[in-house]
């Protein structure tokens, strides 16, 4: 959408005036995507020359070509590593959203219910979950279980609250129009509550899917068994206590770069269910 | 075209809100088949409160609403006789403008294929046929506006209730809406009941007028607009008709000073 709309602008400005105006936004456009790569490449090499100027230990404060040598090093055991919390986390993920999805749904569609157990969903989301993660341990075992729930835990609260904020959201004329149409119940909340709750309910998915990697890092901490099964967060403790410095900020950096990934690609499925019509997802275009 | 077949009956309603606030007080109007009514008053009088009782969107607090002699609330509950039309167009942003006129009989659970049939009719009427695919805010406020009448359209109302509807729009596009509902309204036979507080859209479009009072709200005066349509609007009997209606609406806010 952005390309599109850049090279309308583009063709309108040329019809004005002619080739200078173009170029200029051209020029914008180059500052855009210039300027942070410029500001990386300052701060990279800052990072590299320091600790040399400095003399600081890489145990301490590793050079990034340490983090790149310890990455490539140790390649065998870090992508096994970042495959296994890529997984656990996108796991935790789906299920946070489809069962906050689903219960909110559960809860919205019942008055009683809803005033019931709301201001638990509000209390239950305060909770900090990595207080909790060693119970979960105990009841589930050390491992792939205990780490996907506790990142499904902790991505479902946001998931719920925005759901359920989003369901009774309704605008009120709406909703006399639907019931001027005789919509039942599930009619009402499929034809009108869940599409309008849709900005909510995607804006609750962004904040979990970040959620949801830390959650299974945290995990692998407490419940992270090794045998090549540990994932980043066991990965991150073992390099700790070796003092394997420069392995730990690969890890740490890969964990970011995951999270980035995700949370692009749930922002680009947000923006492509609100495309036709949402505020968020069309300021481009204006 | 009137014959005596009566749509819409208030009998002695009075409408008191939670707040204490009395929006309605001892309504008694019979409205007849055929009729194009308009609730004129100043905000606060209690328009869209009696429209919205018809419509079975709210209750009386005394007395009774009826119409096609029974209780809004089933006529709604078994039939699509009744349609509104919200002041601010009220479409549904995800959905398509075909999407949204469809939304009446899809609710209904007609035919798919008819559906999609009496929905582009309905736009046709409008003169939005070739619009069908595009989104509420690619249109103009007229435009939507517009859908939102061949939405209220589809359905096949036999009474069609709209609120304030042409408020919000420019004159221009104000004008040219209100000679396409006139010309709908005599095509279809539909009565039309139509709340605004603007005196010369009443007359232009009303065949009567029932000019409300505020606080409490209460008719104050009922003018037949005796000018055969299309009308003019700078004929000598619509400006006639323009004053009366003027009148009588100062004269009930001026009683309202007095108390």
């Amino acid at each position: 959408m952005t390309v599109k709309t850049v090279s309308t602008n583009g063709e309108e400005l040329v019809n004005v005036s002619g080739k200078t105006k173009m170029a200029r936004s051209k020029q914008k456009l180059n500052l855009k995507y210039f300027g942070p790569i410029l500001a990386l490449a300052i701060f990279l090499s800052l990072w590299q020359f320091i600790p040399a100027l400095l003399d600081i230990k890489p145990f301490i404060l590793p050079k990034p070509t340490d983090v790149v040598a310890a990455a490539v090093e140790d390649w065998h055991l870090l992508w096994p590593a970042t495959q296994i919390t890529i997984f656990e986390s996108v796991i935790g993920f789906v299920l946070s959203a489809i069962v906050g999805i689903g219960i909110s749904v559960l809860l919205a569609s019942s008055r009683v219910l809803e005033i019931s157990l709301y201001p638990y969903a509000v209390i239950l989301q305060t909770i900090p979950i990595v207080a909790i993660a060693p119970i979960i341990v105990i009841w589930f075992g050390s491992g792939f279980n205990s780490i996907v729930i506790i990142s499904f835990l902790i991505g479902f609260f946001p998931i719920v609250s925005n759901t359920l904020m989003g369901l009774n959201s309704v605008d009120k004329n709406m909703s006399d129009l639907f019931k001027l149409y005789n919509a039942n119940k599930w009619q009402t909340m499929f034809k009108l509550r869940i599409p309008a709750a849709m900005p909510f309910i995607l804006s609750g998915l962004k904040i979990s899917c970040t959620l949801a990697i830390i959650g299974s890092i945290t995990g692998e901490y407490i419940a992270g068994i090794g045998g090549g099964k540990g994932g980043l967060g066991y990965a991150i403790t073992v390099a700790a206590v070796q003092l394997k410095t420069p392995y730990l900020f690969a890890c740490a950096i890969t964990g970011a770069l995951f999270g980035i990934v995700f949370y692009l690609l749930v922002s680009m499925v947000s923006r492509l269910i609100l495309k036709s019509w949402h505020e968020s997802a069309m300021k481009v275009e204006r | 075209m009137t014959n005596e077949k009566e749509v819409v009956l208030f009998q002695g309603v009075d409408k008191v809100y939670n707040t204490g606030t009395v929006a309605l007080n001892q309504l008694n109007l019979s409205i007849k088949e055929g009729e194009f009514i308009s609730f004129l008053g100043p905000s606060g009088c209690g328009k869209s409160t009696a429209l919205r009782m018809v419509a079975g969107l709210g209750e009386a607090t005394r007395g009774m609403v009826e119409v096609f002699g029974k209780n809004p609330k089933d006529v709604i509950e078994s039939s699509n006789d009744v349609a509104f039309v919200f002041q601010d167009a009220n479409l549904l942003p995800w959905r398509t403008v075909l999407d949204n006129v469809m939304l009446p009989l899809e609710l209904r659970g007609s035919d798919k294929k008819a559906r999609k049939e009496t929905a582009i009719k309905a736009l046709e009427m409008v003169g939005l046929k070739d619009h069908l695919k595009s989104y509420p805010r690619q249109l103009s406020g007229g435009m939507k506006m517009r859908v939102s009448i061949a939405r209220a359209l589809a359905a096949k109302p036999k009474l069609l209730l709209m609120d304030e509807p042409f408020a919000a729009l420019d004159e221009m596009t104000r004008q040219t809406l209100q000679m396409d509902l006139l010309e709908i309204w005599e095509r279809e036979k539909m009565t039309v009941l139509f709340v605004t507080h603007n005196v010369y859209e009443a007359v232009y479009l009303s065949s009567r007028i029932a000019v409300m009072s505020a606080r409490p709200g209460r008719l104050s005066n009922l003018i037949d607009v005796d000018v055969p349509y299309p009308r003019e609007r700078t004929t000598a009997k619509f400006t006639e008709f323009v004053d009366l209606a003027s009148h009588s609406l100062e004269h009930s806010m001026g009683r309202k000073e007095l108390v």
